[in-house]
């Protein structure tokens, strides 16, 4: 038996060049970038050659003066405080909400799960006009609160956390029950520990979904003190207001980077989190 | 209940009642201010008409047609390879390719549109380089923005559905080998009749959940070419915000209710595969 047997050695060769080939070609936009930010405006528009890849002496000025152009300080501010705030309640909201649906018993449960479901299924473009006018309506336009409220409770959040705590064995919260405990504490002391890997994963696509959000923010904020990373970086790309292109590299790094960097420093968690949705085969 | 009142209160004001309304004002003339006023059907007979929308509806199903199934394809192929035991270096593969996946769209588009430029680029000084004596003006000049924008989709999410091949090969665990083994399949062969039937599932679910959302496509497009030069690679969800912007509200959401459509048959697909798997 040759069980152990796999493709000859020069298809074996030719496999791991194409793999690792494309693999690398993930990291060549973001070290070009890098790059670039480093170079002066003339190196960066002079026409390529062997000798102009690389920076001939690596300027950082671009950065200090990317933050200044850019207004960087505040954009980074305000994706902080929206990314924050909307995960740690959306993770909340939708954690309750899933409890709810999985270990409660009460009348319409089956319609309204429906409709969560149907949430997911539609697209952002059919709901963001009315969206956009009951927003107005509320005061959430134009401010932080308006990128935060709606993406308080999600579809795939909620059915998400239905899932992780449908999971947990009945006699434990029949248990609990019988100690006199109210459904916030069982959820708190038994289903929150119990589902903590989703509650984590969920936690991760919150916030990556948070911070590189960019239909609804580009509809609900006029002013530039409340643009948040992808609206600045869009705005960037179009010129408005840095032409330089170092500059506009080194703005592109420092948005970035810090997440690429938190990618690095856990990426089992994240790939575990993002790809949560397609695990369950 | 307590615990639901909330969460549905925000799907039911943010996305089930806009959804609602949003179809029925595909009906009417809306610029925002004063009522709007009933049309009928004026709005979809316009869209028929429409030579823009008619561009975005092109170019939104061929981006689908050539994204969807190329990426899930490529990524079968990439993961099998990578799953195999001869091969080294998986877990770094894994983490490179997942790496676009956490990164913004408007970021990748931004600096792939400076990678494609004609003189400080990347691309076309290497093709030059190449002996290529004339690479196109990537983003401006025939069909070459919609190819720039369907390949930089394939290359950022070709990771993710890598890692859930990963995982549902990994699930399938050494049955197969030994099934394969049993049959003498080897190779490519192998792949194709024993491997890929068994992660049909994955399959469906990969092309179901891409193909919805790239119906949706839009960050890209804006952030790369505005849907420029002359409606060359607009798509529909680029429409429906041009539409928006100008004030032509019920037409707007006319071209949502043609999306809504198009998502439906998207979503259908997965449901009767798996009706069909079930019986």
């Amino acid at each position: 038996m040759n069980a152990h047997r796999g493709p000859a050695l020069p298809a074996r060769l030719i496999v791991h060049a194409l793999v690792w080939g494309l693999a690398l070609t993930m990291l060549v936009p973001f070290l070009w970038m890098v790059l670039t930010s480093l170079k002066t405006d003339a190196e960066a528009t002079a026409p390529l050659s062997a000798a102009s890849l690389l920076p001939s002496r690596p300027v950082f000025e671009n950065y200090p003066r990317a933050f200044e152009e850019a207004g960087l300080a505040r954009v980074y501010r305000n994706s902080l405080i929206v990314a924050t705030v909307t995960t740690l309640l959306a993770v909340s909201h939708n954690a309750l909400a899933g409890y709810a649906f999985a270990k409660l018993r009460f009348r319409g449960r089956r319609l309204l799960l429906a409709c969560v479901v149907a949430t997911m299924l539609l697209p952002i473009q059919c709901y963001f006009l009315f969206a956009y006018v009951f927003a107005g309506r509320l005061g959430l336009v134009d401010n932080l609160q308006a990128m935060i409220v709606p993406f308080l409770a999600s579809g795939f959040g909620i059915l998400f956390m239905r899932q992780a705590i449908q999971g947990i064995p009945e006699d434990l919260f029949d248990a609990g029950r019988l100690d006199g405990m109210r459904e916030l504490d069982l959820f708190w002391t038994i289903a929150r520990p119990a589902a903590w890997p989703a509650i984590a994963a969920l936690a991760i696509i919150s916030f990556v979904n948070a911070w590189n959000a960019f239909f609804w923010p580009l509809i609900v904020t006029d002013s530039p003190e409340h643009r948040t990373l992808p609206l600045a970086i869009a705005e960037l790309s179009a010129g408005v207001y840095v032409q330089s292109w170092p500059v506009q590299m080194a703005a592109a790094t420092l948005m970035v980077l810090p997440l690429i960097g938190v990618f690095f420093l856990c990426q089992r968690a994240f790939v575990r989190g993002l790809t949560s949705t397609g695990l369950k085969e | 209940m307590g615990f639901l009142a909330f969460p549905l209160a925000v799907l039911l004001v943010f996305t089930l009642i806009p959804t609602a309304l949003g179809v029925g004002l595909s009906l009417f003339q809306w610029t925002g201010g004063g009522s709007p006023r009933y049309i009928g059907s004026m709005n979809f007979s316009a869209l028929l008409d429409d030579d823009r929308v008619g561009a975005a509806l092109r170019n939104s199903l061929i981006y689908v047609l050539a994204t969807v199934p190329l990426t899930t394809i490529a990524a079968f192929l990439v993961a099998s390879a990578v799953h195999a035991r001869w091969f080294r270096g998986r877990a770094a593969v894994r983490t490179l390719l997942f790496l676009p996946t956490i990164v913004s769209i408007v970021a990748i588009g931004f600096v792939w549109r400076w990678l494609l430029n004609d003189r400080a680029g990347l691309v076309s000084p290497l093709l030059r380089a190449l002996g290529v004596a004339a690479p196109p003006r990537w983003l401006e000049e025939g069909p070459w923005p919609m190819v720039c924008i369907i390949l930089v989709s394939i290359w950022r999410q070709i990771g993710f559905c890598v890692v859930i091949y990963l995982s549902a090969l990994a699930a399938l665990g050494a049955s197969v080998d030994e099934a394969a083994e049993l049959d003498g399949a080897t190779g490519l062969r192998r792949l194709r009749h024993v491997t890929f039937p068994r992660v049909s599932r994955t399959t469906v679910f990969l092309l179901a959940t891409g193909a919805i959302g790239a119906l949706q496509v839009f960050d890209i497009v804006y952030v790369m070419t505005a849907g420029e030069p002359t409606r060359a690679s607009t798509v529909l969800n680029y429409e429906v915000y041009r539409n928006f912007s100008m004030g032509s509200l019920g037409f707007a959401s006319a071209i949502g209710v043609l999306l809504l459509a198009l998502t439906a048959m998207a979503g259908a697909l997965q449901f009767a595969r798996r009706r069909g798997a079930a019986s």
